[in-house]
């Protein structure tokens, strides 16, 4: 009786949502986070709903199960356009996104009022390794330690890359679904202490498709004013990440409302106020994540200008050159051209410089003039152009990096970017 | 006397915080899989445990020389105003060699993460 | 009994009260930051705090049960020492200790370790990453709120802060003492886990040293966090603010006023500045910090001789 009238009360909260986020469905979680009740945790455990948003491939099939796993029972899993794993008899689908807070909604009610409905486990019930070796606990091996005490092997001592004392180093796979990287990027670590010893790329972040007005912008000429808009939206939601990532998420859901409702005549002179004051730039220090020049050149984009390398698309572009379009670089300091905070920088710099380019060209009505190449918000789109592969970059920019500077470098990097239409994207 | 309500209080705040934590003994534990640690998915290779490679041990020594300077400022504060501008500047003394050994230390690189 | 008693309920009552304040503030603060005020705080708080009551434990495959279970109740036990010596009144003060600030310090040094500890007992790598960070800026600031409290009790020739607010009857210390309160929050911030230096429960280790703990336990470990913070802000109140001392309203009024005061600074500041990379924080609270402090206490014993 009184259990009922607690977990009533606790039903008028917000609901804690883990999301699982699949293949082009990143923008519409991070729209999610704007909803009053709703609360986008950054682990598992905290959550009573899985919320699985896009067809999950099935390299990434047992990562889900384990996320999945880790919810404390009872828990609720909502599936937006996905594919529930067939051994789950009643799933939860959606289809609509202006259904999912309802549904969230719902199932954490259920999951508050009557938890006889146990979602079932994914996985098999045996430890990771069968850990009965010779000795009492688990113990025999090879060597001193060797063995799976309970079901897994001991740290073991490895070399260090910033001086000469060898600890231990810890492997481990950072999964798909991790809250700080981007959806879909697998890394296998080596961490001694915390500091990244080596980093291979399992797999890429899933490729986002890119806002309608820059596919559009590749057949015909299109206003500029919506590219520009498009542009400066997706630097707002990525600097919302690189907030998230400071620890500053209230800051990081004011960017993404400001993204969501941003239109023409806006000129945020608040965001580099902000950004500024709150240290955000401060927080990484100077010369880390140092692109060198071919690697710049490589990724393109606004990670190309940051590096100080005048390359972009719009450049040649008569509509542009009516509105007096010069590409911002970053200067080349002594050493630190195209650090992290020079991306970062980069990005505020061309929010700023897209919403003065929509304001000016909804004067004049200024469209695109060149087809078949545009400057995407990531980098240079053209049509039947290959994916960029940022992999072999982090694999070398991550090793050396401290925890937070390597997922700062991460988050300051341009995701990969779908030239082709994707299901509804961002814009 | 004063002890005593000091012993009481912090072990009313130890139940307390033990008991908001609801421990239930003879619960049984989760499945294996729900006990795994979240790394996004992704799995460990090993435990967590291990011979961790502290970054900032160099700092760690130039802390306790300043601890064994903190035991002789307790007492110094309660005298100091009997014992007058002497007692300053003793203290004085004793902050500026520290001192140096905290510019040794910073130049040596002592503070930058090994 | 009476005299057992009281005291108790009185820091148990603030701690929890306090803790729960700390939470709705928080929340407050960040509805304003983000755009959109929340609307039904204290309901919406209270729902969160339920929620966390009724989910399950989670544990993971091999922890240290023991210390996970102690950690938090540790945390918890710490501010309740801390929030102990602080006078209420001229006559109240739950413990009555010559050397109070002594045992502040005490405090503020092991809730260092219980904060590793909290990141240690899951053995998982992330909670791991989070507690080791901690210990790096816990063993940075541990020495500029020494400085600074010393700096405090030299007017008051006493290390009680009974003595110390006496010696605020003229001036209080944050005029007085201007170095002094600006350091001392920075110290607040790191025993409580909180904005600049939230290294243990970063952002980037998905929650850090909570990243595997759900339920109750969650709850208690926020609890202490709280907690911490206002025992902090009684201590700062006390220090800086002149305590129980104040014209018209009675002397516990006073506090809880001042210490409602320090609370919403270190809620704002959590909820404005990002988080501080751990080895900046090293190198910035050894380089800039300790010596402004060194300053501070030259300037506090200079006015004790002299002023």
């Amino acid at each position: 009786m009184a259990v009922s009238w607690l977990s009533a009360l606790a039903a008028r909260g917000s609901v804690p949502v883990y999301p699982a986020v699949g293949p082009a469905m990143a923008d519409q979680v991070r729209r999610l986070a704007l909803e009053p009740d709703l609360e986008l945790v950054s682990t598992p455990r905290l959550a009573s709903v899985l919320l699985v948003a896009g067809v999950v491939p099935s390299s990434a099939d047992v990562a889900l199960r384990r996320v999945h796993a880790q919810l404390p029972r009872p828990c609720g899993t909502l599936w937006y356009r996905s594919r529930p794993f067939p051994e789950l008899d009643h799933p939860q689908v959606v289809d609509a996104p202006e259904l999912i807070p309802g549904a969230l909604r719902e199932l954490h009610r259920v999951v508050l009022h009557s938890p006889r409905d146990q979602e079932p486990m994914l996985l098999p019930d045996a430890p990771p390794a069968p850990f009965e070796g010779r000795g009492d606990h688990g113990q025999g091996g090879e060597g001193m330690m060797g063995g799976m005490p309970y079901g897994r092997p001991m740290a073991m001592t490895a070399d260090d890359l910033r001086d000469g004392l060898a600890l231990d180093a810890i492997d481990f796979t950072l999964g798909p679904f991790f809250r700080g990287l981007p959806p879909g990027l697998v890394l296998e670590l080596r961490v001694q202490g915390d500091v990244v010893q080596q980093c291979t790329v399992q797999a890429p972040p899933y490729a986002e498709p890119v806002a309608a007005p820059f596919l559009q912008a590749l057949e015909r000429p299109v206003p500029i004013v919506a590219l520009e808009l498009a542009r400066a939206r997706h630097h707002l939601r990525r600097l919302a990440d690189a907030l998230d990532l400071a620890g500053l998420d209230a800051l990081g859901r004011r960017l993404l409302r400001a993204a969501a409702g941003l239109v023409l005549g806006q000129r945020l002179r608040w965001l580099r106020p902000m950004l500024k004051g709150s240290g955000l730039l401060a927080s990484v220090g100077a010369g880390r994540g140092v692109l060198s020049d071919t690697q710049a050149s490589e990724i393109g984009g606004s990670a190309a200008r940051a590096a100080g390398l005048s390359i972009d698309a719009r450049m040649g572009d008569r509509g542009y050159a009516q509105l007096g379009f010069e590409p911002i670089v970053q200067p080349r300091g002594k050493e630190v051209a195209g650090d992290i905070r020079a991306r970062w920088r980069q990005w505020l710099d061309e929010i700023d410089q897209s919403l003065r380019l929509a304001a000016h060209a909804a004067d004049i009505d200024a469209h695109t003039a060149k087809i078949g190449v545009v400057e995407g918000p990531g980098g240079r789109l053209a049509t039947d152009q290959p994916l960029p592969d940022t992999g072999p970059v982090l694999e070398t920019l991550l090793p050396g990096c401290e925890w937070n500077q390597a997922l700062a470098v991460i988050a300051s990097l341009p995701l990969a970017a779908a030239a082709t239409p994707g299901a509804e994207a961002g814009a | 006397m004063d002890l005593l309500i000091l012993a009481v209080i912090a072990l009313s705040a130890l139940a307390l915080g033990l008991l908001v934590q609801r421990p239930r003994p003879g619960a049984a534990l989760p499945p294996w899989p729900a006990r795994t640690t979240y790394l996004g998915g992704g799995e460990p290779a090993t435990h967590a445990w291990n011979r961790f490679h502290v970054r900032y041990y160099p700092m760690t020594l130039l802390l306790i020389a300043f601890e064994m300077e903190m035991m002789f400022m307790y007492p110094w504060a309660v005298v100091y105003v009997a014992e007058g501008l002497k007692a300053l500047v003793e203290m004085g003394m004793f902050l500026a060699i520290l001192g140096v050994g905290i510019l040794y230390a910073w130049r040596e690189g002592a503070l930058r993460w090994q | 009994m009476n005299e057992v008693l009281l005291p108790t309920l009185v820091v148990l009552s603030t701690l929890l009260a306090g803790a729960a304040l700390v939470a709705v503030l928080d929340q407050a603060v960040a509805g304003m930051i983000a755009g959109r005020p929340v609307r039904g705080l204290l309901s919406a708080t209270f729902a969160r705090g339920m929620l966390l009551w009724l989910r399950p434990d989670s544990t993971t495959e091999h922890p240290d049960a023991l210390l996970w279970r102690l950690a938090p109740a540790a945390y918890l036990v710490l501010a309740a020492l801390g929030l102990a010596v602080v006078p209420w009144s001229a006559d109240f003060v739950p413990v009555r200790l010559p050397t109070g600030v002594v045992l502040w310090g005490a405090v503020e040094a092991l809730a260092t370790v219980v904060i590793f500890l909290e990141g240690w007992a899951p053995n998982a790598p992330l909670p791991l990453l989070g507690g080791y960070r901690h210990v790096a800026a816990g063993l940075s600031y541990i020495l500029v709120s020494m400085f600074v409290l010393i700096g405090v009790a030299l007017p008051a020739e006493s290390l009680s802060f009974d003595a110390v607010i006496d010696s605020q009857q003229d001036l209080w210390n944050v005029v007085r003492q201007p170095l002094g309160l600006p350091l001392f929050l920075v110290v607040g911030l790191g025993i409580g886990v909180w904005g600049p230096l939230r290294f243990a429960d970063a952002a980037d280790l998905a929650g850090g040293t909570t990243a595997e703990t759900s339920g109750p336990r969650r709850l208690a470990w926020a609890l202490g966090r709280g907690a911490m913070l206002v025992a902090f802000s009684a201590v700062a109140a006390s220090a800086f603010f002149g305590g129980w001392l104040g014209p018209w309203l009675p002397g516990p009024m006073w506090l809880l006023l001042k210490m409602l005061l320090v609370l919403v600074l270190l809620v704002v500041i959590g909820r404005l500045l990002a988080r501080m990379a751990p080895e900046r924080f090293v190198g910035l609270a050894w380089l800039l910090l300790l010596p402004l402090s060194f300053v501070d206490l030259l300037w506090a014993g200079l006015l004790a001789l002299y002023g």
